[in-house]
């Protein structure tokens, strides 16, 4: 029993890092509707932004903030750069152009950082778990869940309050209805792409400080895809909870199904369940039906 | 009407006419002097390097072919097909290493053509398997179950249970001499060219002829417009299936000949990353043509050899470059794709097709 509820615990947790990844993605594709499939990617070149600033000797907060920083510059100029050319174009030709940036990507953080697995050293957070009650929780697992939530709350703030966030949804919602009341849409696809980079980028931190960084980071950024699947493409809650969903998912079939299927059964298990969650409800939990016609 | 040349403009009334082989004479003897150049122009002539160099184009272009078939003719977006060859060479491997043969087909030496064949049967069924969601989604959901189906097999079935099979581990090791067809070992650079070859023309046959009959037309209505494809009486399922059928096929093929090409057969062979780059392959030959994948093939493979031989002298002065050769082709790749896609969308084909339009026309292009 208690082995099962600190498996939860630690499968919300790493959840809530997959939550704000994946609410980088449902942004993206409620603006712009671009698929985008670099999301590894940019979890991994975040989790090298912010060692490289760590290792340069500045605090993990303020390495944090200057992640965000490098991701605004990095999101802007890659929208402008390749996916500003792109909007209308089929759905292939846009996803394999995020594909196309995720080698470009990992083609140049692991030219640049190499491909050993590096970590944060001295370690930003202690090694004695934290008691809570009954549970104990490693002390990584419980602030990056404090910071993912913090982060989570700034972007939904943003968007309820502020004049941008707000010009944002409008696009999302009817992009020529936003047009028509004076929103610019390049400048909210940009803002987008911006915010996404932001969010992996610490996801890619925080995940980054769990286990080390090397490529497989990459790897566990590519699962806020079922995560977004479950939730539906888009909706922000949706994201969110399929986050937390595959978090679990991917904690109890490590814990209960690891000895039945020896081996990786804890990085296929999301996948596995998405494409069979997928012939039941093929839209997610709460993503928008789509009646086609001829 | 000539049988030298075609006339300017289109002048066809027959559906047997427009699909041709042969349509005139010019085009029979381009056709011979291809074959003639694939078959005996390369192997004979050019030093053994470019031999190899061209079994690499050939075994990307047979995998590439499967995904062409499947998003440029059915429409259904794959970026899972690596699995596929992956299932492919290891049904191939197991036939060949494990299965007892009787002794008459082992002396005939018709192990290995016989496995090529189930290596396609089974790599289709699998194909299959995995085509059944797009009985129900489409566009991007189809996309994950396929990316699903890639990390099922390849990184879990094959990495944790396939290749432990005879307690080797992590590989399967092809001990030299034991790939035979018939009375020739194919054991050199030249006879596996041969041997790629020989797929190669007859998956581009069946391909080309699948096209231009019913399920090819199928396919493209069911590309075009999924929706009015069933309102005129396609069985859209079935079609859709069958297209997983034949690429999976395809791509079985293509894995079973990797198995000659190789001493030791791991599923590193078979990473997500050649699902992706065989997608790239057809975005950059040009997307719902056979010759498209062979345009592409042919452009990366050859590109990335090109790179190969910058980075060597370069690396005189930057020994980082060599090291990390394989972060650069990577980076190198992406950009190609983004590029292609942005400033050339239809590929090489469509430029193949402006330049033999050209000339069809020439000199009244009007």
């Amino acid at each position: 029993m208690e082995l099962f509820l600190m498996t939860l615990v630690t499968g919300i947790m790493v959840g809530g890092i997959y939550a704000l990844v994946a609410l980088g993605w449902v942004l993206i594709y409620k603006c712009s509707g671009v698929l985008n499939l670099a999301m590894g990617e940019l979890t991994l070149i975040g989790a090298y932004v912010t060692l490289a600033f760590y290792t340069a000797g500045i605090p993990f907060i303020l390495a944090i903030v200057g992640t965000l920083l490098v991701g605004i510059a990095l999101g802007i100029l890659t929208e402008r750069i390749f996916l500003d050319k792109l909007i209308g174009e089929p759905l292939l030709a846009v996803i394999m152009v995020t594909v196309g940036l995720s080698f470009f990507f990992k083609g140049m953080v692991t030219f640049i950082w190499d491909t050993d697995t590096r970590v944060f050293t001295p370690p930003i957070f202690g090694i004695k778990p934290i008691e809570l009650g009954f549970l104990r929780v490693s002390p990584v697992y419980l602030w990056s869940f404090i910071l993912a939530i913090v982060l989570l709350l700034v972007f939904v703030f943003f968007f309820k309050y502020t004049r941008w966030g707000l010009s944002m949804q409008a696009t999302a919602d009817d992009e020529t209805a936003a047009l028509s009341l004076g929103v610019s849409a390049r400048f909210v696809y940009a803002a987008a792409w911006a915010i996404a980079f932001m969010s992996a980028g610490v996801g890619g931190a925080l995940l980054g400080n769990i286990n080390g960084i090397n490529i497989s980071i990459g790897y566990l950024g590519l699962l806020v895809l079922p995560a977004v699947v479950l939730g539906g493409l888009n909706s922000v809650p949706g994201a969110i909870v399929g986050g937390i969903i595959i978090g679990l998912l991917q904690n109890l079939s490590g814990t209960y199904l690891d000895q039945f299927f020896p081996g990786g059964v804890k990085e296929i298990v999301p996948f596995a369940f998405m494409a069979v969650f997928l012939l039941f409800k093929p839209y997610g939990l709460w993503g928008w039906e789509r009646i086609e016609r001829v | 009407m000539s049988t030298v040349w075609l006339p300017c403009g289109d002048y066809h009334q027959r559906y047997e006419e427009d699909q041709g082989w042969w349509q005139t004479r010019f085009i029979k003897a381009k056709m011979i002097l291809l074959l003639a150049v694939v078959f005996i122009g390369i192997p004979q002539v050019l030093p053994e390097y470019y031999v190899s160099v061209g079994t690499m184009v050939g075994y990307t272009a047979m995998g590439a072919l499967g995904v062409q078939l499947l998003i440029g003719f059915a429409g259904l977006i794959t970026l899972g097909h690596a699995a596929f060859i992956a299932v492919g060479a290891y049904t191939s491997t197991l036939l060949v290493l494990q299965f007892p043969w009787p002794q008459l087909i082992a002396d005939w030496g018709l192990a290995y053509p016989i496995s090529i064949v189930v290596a396609g049967i089974a790599a289709g069924l699998w194909s299959v398997l995995f085509g059944l969601p797009s009985a129900k989604v489409k566009g991007f959901y189809l996309i994950l179950t396929t990316m699903a189906a890639q990390f099922i097999t390849v990184d879990f079935i094959l990495t944790q249970y396939v290749s432990q099979i005879g307690g080797r581990g992590q590989a399967f090791s092809l001990p030299p001499g034991i790939i035979k067809i018939g009375p020739w070992t194919i054991d050199t650079d030249l006879k596996i060219y041969y041997l790629m070859a020989v797929l190669l023309t007859l998956m581009v046959i069946v391909l080309a002829n699948l096209l231009r009959s019913k399920p090819g037309r199928a396919w493209v209505a069911i590309r075009d417009n999924d929706i009015a494809a069933e309102a005129l009486g396609i069985n859209i399922v079935r079609y859709k299936l069958l297209a997983f059928f034949v690429a999976g096929f395809f791509a079985g093929i293509a894995g079973a000949f990797w198995v000659s090409n190789t001493a030791a057969l791991s599923p590193e062979h078979f990473p997500w990353f050649w699902s992706l780059w065989l997608v790239g392959v057809i975005l950059i030959g040009g997307v719902g043509s056979i010759h498209g994948a062979i345009f592409g093939a042919l452009f990366m493979v050859l590109v990335m050899e090109g790179l190969q031989w910058a980075v060597i002298p370069m690396s005189a002065y930057f020994p980082r470059m060599l090291m990390a050769f394989a972060s650069i082709k990577d980076a190198a790749f992406g950009l190609a794709i983004c590029a292609f896609l942005i400033y050339e969308p239809n590929g090489l084909a469509y430029r193949w097709w402006q330049i033999k339009n050209y000339f069809n026309l020439w000199p009244f292009s009007y």
